[in-house]
C-alpha cells in the first residue's frame, strides 16, 4: 500500500516510449515496494528498462500509467512544480559524476544544499565540509573536480546525493565508470553512509562484484520484473 | 558522524510549490563562478560589450556634437522671443519677410528692443592662397548685444566704421589662417564679394552643416556687401522684452498682432527648429541611429554565442542540477544572471575608453564631444537590453538540459 512509511510504493506501472506508430513499450505491470531502510539492486540485461524505471521514480519522467508513490508523493498526474520538490528529496548518484567543473568539491556539494531556503552560507558549507569528510575527501574539499581522481570525483557526487538529508538514494551503474577498487569503495561508502541514516538505496548495475551490499536483488527483463528474492 | 547527525535538517514538509525567491542571489553568484572560470570567453564577451558600448557612445556623441554645432547660431542669439518667416527650414537658407515687422513689435508694451538680423551667403577669397569658397554673412546692430558671440564686445566700436568685419576663428582652415594673419599684421583687409572689407577682430561662432564659415559686420555693411538684396527685408527678428515680461503672454499678443507671414518664437523653440531640421529633414539622424543599431546588434551576437556554448558545454551538469530539484526558472535566472553580468562588466570599460576617445576626437576635430551623465544612463540602458535580449536568446538553449536522459 502506498504510505509514507514505505518510501516507494509502485503497483501497475507500465510505460512506453513514441507515439502511435512508433509506440514501443518498455515497462510492463511493474509491482515494487522498496521499505525504510532497505538497498535493492536492479540488475538485467541491457534494453530491459532499468533506467527507465529509475527516471520514473525519480520523478524525472512523466508516468503514464499505473500507481507509483514515491516519499508519499503520487507520481501520476502530478505536476512538474510538485516532480521539482519531490527531486529536492531524493539523492542522485549518475554514471558520471557530473560535477560542476567552476566549483570546488565543497561547493559542488553545498549545491544540493542551496535549494533549502532556511539554510545560511556558513552552515551549508560546513555541511559539505563535513559530508566530504564523512566520505574521506577532508583534504581535497578545495579542489576543483579536474584535479580529483575518477573514484574520488564519485565520492563527491554520493557526498552531495548524501549531503540534503534525502529519503531515498537514487543510483544508476555508479561503479561504471571506475576500476574494481574504487568502484567498491564507492558503493561501501555509499552503504554505510546511507545505512546509518537509514536511507533506503535503489542501485542499477551490471557489476557482480558489488551484489554483496544488497538486502534484495531485483532482476528486469524485457520491461518486467522476473524475479525479486531477497538476500540473506 | 554524530557531528552530522546533528546537522540533519528536518525532512522538508510537502508543499505545492517550490518557494520562490530563496535567495535571489545565488544564480548569479552560480553565474559569476562559471564566467570566472573560463578566462578566456569571460573578457571576448566583456570585449564585445565594450565594443559595442564604445561604438554607441561615439556614434550618440557625434550625433549630439554635430547637432550642437549645427545650432550653433540659434544657441548663440540673446533674446527671449524671434521673428521668423514660417517657411524657413534652416537657419543657412532663410525665408525672408518684410523688416517692418520688427517694428510693430515694439507697440507691445513688454517689448524693449526688436533687432533685425541679416543672413547671407557670399564668396571669400583666402588671403593666403586666393582660393575661393562660401562665407556665412551675419549682420545686425552690433551694439544691441542681441547676439552674444564670444569676442564681439571688444569689436563692437570697430564694426562701426565703414567696410569692416569680424571672422569666425573656429571657421574651417579652408579659409585661410586668419588669426595668425591678424596677430601677425593687425587689422588686414580681404576680399568678399567684390568688396574689399578689413577685418577687425575675430568672434567665435564654430562650422556648422550649413555654413563651414563666419563673419559678423553691422546692418550697413552688410548691406553695401548685398546690395541686390531688398532693403526693406530681413531674415530673423531677435525681441528683447522688458524686464520680467511674462514670455509666453508676450508670445501669444505677438501672435494676435502681427500677420501670418512671421511666426513668434521662444529662444528654446528657435534652437528646436533648426535641429529639427538636421535630425528630421536630413538622413544625419538615421545614419547615427543606425550605426548605434549596428554595435548593439554585434554585441549581442557575442554575448549570445559567449552565454550559448556556457550552456552548450554544461549541459550534463545543468541536466543534474535540475535532477537535483533546481527548477528550470533557477538556470534561467542564472543565465540572466551572467547576460546582466557582463553588461556591466563591459560597460565599466566602455565608458572609460569612451571618456578618453571623447577628448581625443574633441582635439582633433573641434567637435564639442562631451560624456554626461544622461548619455551614460541611456547606453548604459542600451547595453543592458542588449545583453538581456542576448541572455533570453540562450536561455532557449537550456532545453536541452533534460535529466530524464541523465542516467
Ligand atoms: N529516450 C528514449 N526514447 C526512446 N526509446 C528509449 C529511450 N530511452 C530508452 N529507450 C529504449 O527503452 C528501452 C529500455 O531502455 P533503458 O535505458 O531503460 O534500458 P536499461 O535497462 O537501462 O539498459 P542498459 O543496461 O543498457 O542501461 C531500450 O530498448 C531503449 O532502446
Ligand atoms: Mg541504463
Amino acid at each position: 500500500m502506498a504510505s509514507a512509511n514505505v518510501p516507494v510504493a509502485i503497483e501497475g506501472l507500465a510505460y512506453a516510449y513514441g507515439e502511435g506508430e512508433l509506440r514501443r513499450p518498455v515497462l510492463r505491470d511493474i509491482n515494487l515496494s522498496i521499505h525504510a531502510g532497505e538497498i535493492v539492486l536492479l540488475t538485467g540485461p541491457s534494453g530491459s528498462g532499468k533506467t527507465t524505471l529509475l527516471t520514473l521514480i525519480g520523478a524525472l519522467r512523466a508516468m503514464q500509467e499505473g500507481q507509483c508513490t514515491v516519499l508519499g508523493q503520487q507520481l501520476l498526474g502530478a505536476t512538474e512544480d510538485q516532480r521539482v520538490l519531490l527531486r529536492r528529496r531524493i539523492g542522485y548518484i549518475f554514471q558520471q559524476h557530473n560535477l560542476l567543473g567552476f566549483l570546488t568539491a565543497r561547493q559542488n556539494v553545498a549545491m544540493s544544499l542551496e535549494l533549502d531556503p532556511g539554510s545560511t552560507e556558513a552552515e551549508r558549507l560546513a555541511r559539505a565540509g563535513a559530508m566530504l569528510e564523512a566520505v574521506g575527501l577532508a583534504d581535497r574539499a578545495d579542489a576543483p573536480p579536474s584535479q580529483l581522481s575518477g573514484g574520488q570525483r564519485q565520492r563527491v557526487a554520493v557526498a552531495r546525493a548524501l549531503a540534503g538529508t534525502p529519503g531515498l538514494i537514487l543510483a544508476d551503474e555508479p561503479t561504471a565508470a571506475l576500476d574494481r577498487v574504487s568502484g567498491q569503495e564507492v558503493v561501501h561508502l555509499l552503504r554505510d553512509l546511507a545505512r546509518s541514516r537509514g536511507v533506503p538505496i535503489l542501485l542499477v548495475t551490471h557489476d557482480p562484484r558489488i551484489l554483496d551490499i544488497a538486502d534484495r536483488i531485483i532482476e528486469m527483463e524485457d520491461g518486467r520484473i522476473t524475479s525479486g528474492q531477497p538476500v540473506d | 558522524m554524530n557531528e552530522l547527525r546533528r546537522l540533519d535538517l528536518p525532512a522538508a514538509p510537502p508543499a505545492t510549490r517550490p518557494p520562490r525567491g530563496m535567495n535571489a542571489l545565488l544564480p548569479a553568484r552560480l553565474a559569476w563562478r562559471q564566467l570566472r572560470a573560463e578566462r578566456a570567453r569571460l573578457f571576448t564577451a566583456i570585449a564585445g560589450v565594450m565594443f559595442a558600448c564604445v561604438l554607441v557612445f561615439m556614434q550618440l556623441g557625434f550625433r549630439a556634437a554635430l547637432f550642437d554645432s549645427a545650432t550653433a547660431l540659434p544657441q548663440a542669439m540673446h533674446g527671449e522671443l524671434f521673428l521668423v518667416n514660417p517657411m524657413t527650414t534652416a537657419m543657412f537658407k532663410p525665408e525672408q519677410f518684410p523688416r517692418v515687422r520688427a517694428f510693430q513689435t515694439l507697440a507691445d508694451p513688454d517689448v524693449a528692443q526688436a533687432v533685425p538680423i541679416y543672413l547671407s551667403f557670399a564668396t571669400w577669397r583666402n588671403p593666403e592662397t586666393g582660393v575661393r569658397r562660401t562665407i556665412e554673412l551675419i549682420g545686425f546692430d552690433t551694439a544691441t548685444g542681441a547676439v552674444a558671440f564670444p569676442g564681439l564686445e571688444n569689436v563692437i566700436e570697430a564694426l562701426k566704421r565703414p567696410d569692416t568685419i569680424a571672422f569666425d576663428r573656429k571657421s574651417r582652415p579652408e579659409f585661410g589662417d586668419v588669426p595668425r594673419l591678424l596677430a601677425e599684421r593687425g587689422p588686414f583687409e580681404v576680399q568678399i564679394a567684390d568688396r574689399r572689407l578689413e577685418i577687425v577682430g575675430l568672434i567665435e561662432i564654430g562650422p556648422s552643416f550649413g555654413a563651414d564659415g563666419n563673419a559678423v559686420m553691422s546692418e550697413t555693411n552688410f548691406r553695401r556687401i548685398i546690395g541686390q538684396r531688398k532693403s526693406s527685408n530681413t531674415d530673423l527678428v531677435a525681441l528683447r522684452l522688458s524686464e520680467g515680461a511674462d514670455i509666453p503672454a508676450v508670445q501669444a499678443r505677438l501672435r494676435r498682432l502681427l500677420p501670418a507671414d512671421v511666426s513668434v518664437v521662444t529662444y528654446t523653440e528657435l534652437v528646436a527648429w533648426e535641429r529639427d531640421y538636421w535630425e528630421n529633414a536630413t538622413p544625419i539622424g538615421f545614419i547615427f541611429m543606425f550605426g548605434s543599431l549596428m554595435g548593439l546588434v554585434v554585441g549581442m551576437v557575442i554575448v549570445y554565442q559567449i552565454l550559448f556554448s556556457d550552456i552548450a558545454s554544461h549541459i550534463p551538469e545543468y541536466a543534474t542540477l535540475k535532477a537535483m530539484g533546481y527548477a528550470h526558472a533557477y538556470l534561467r535566472r542564472a543565465v540572466m544572471s551572467a547576460a546582466l553580468l557582463l553588461a556591466v562588466l563591459g560597460f565599466i570599460p566602455g565608458l572609460l575608453t569612451s571618456i578618453g576617445l571623447y577628448e581625443v576626437v574633441a582635439s582633433a576635430t573641434f567637435l564639442p564631444l562631451e560624456m554626461d551623465l544622461n548619455r551614460g544612463a541611456t547606453v548604459f540602458c542600451m547595453i543592458f537590453a542588449m545583453c538581456a535580449a542576448a541572455g533570453l536568446l540562450a536561455v532557449r538553449k537550456l532545453r536541452d538540459a533534460n535529466p530524464a536522459d541523465m542516467f
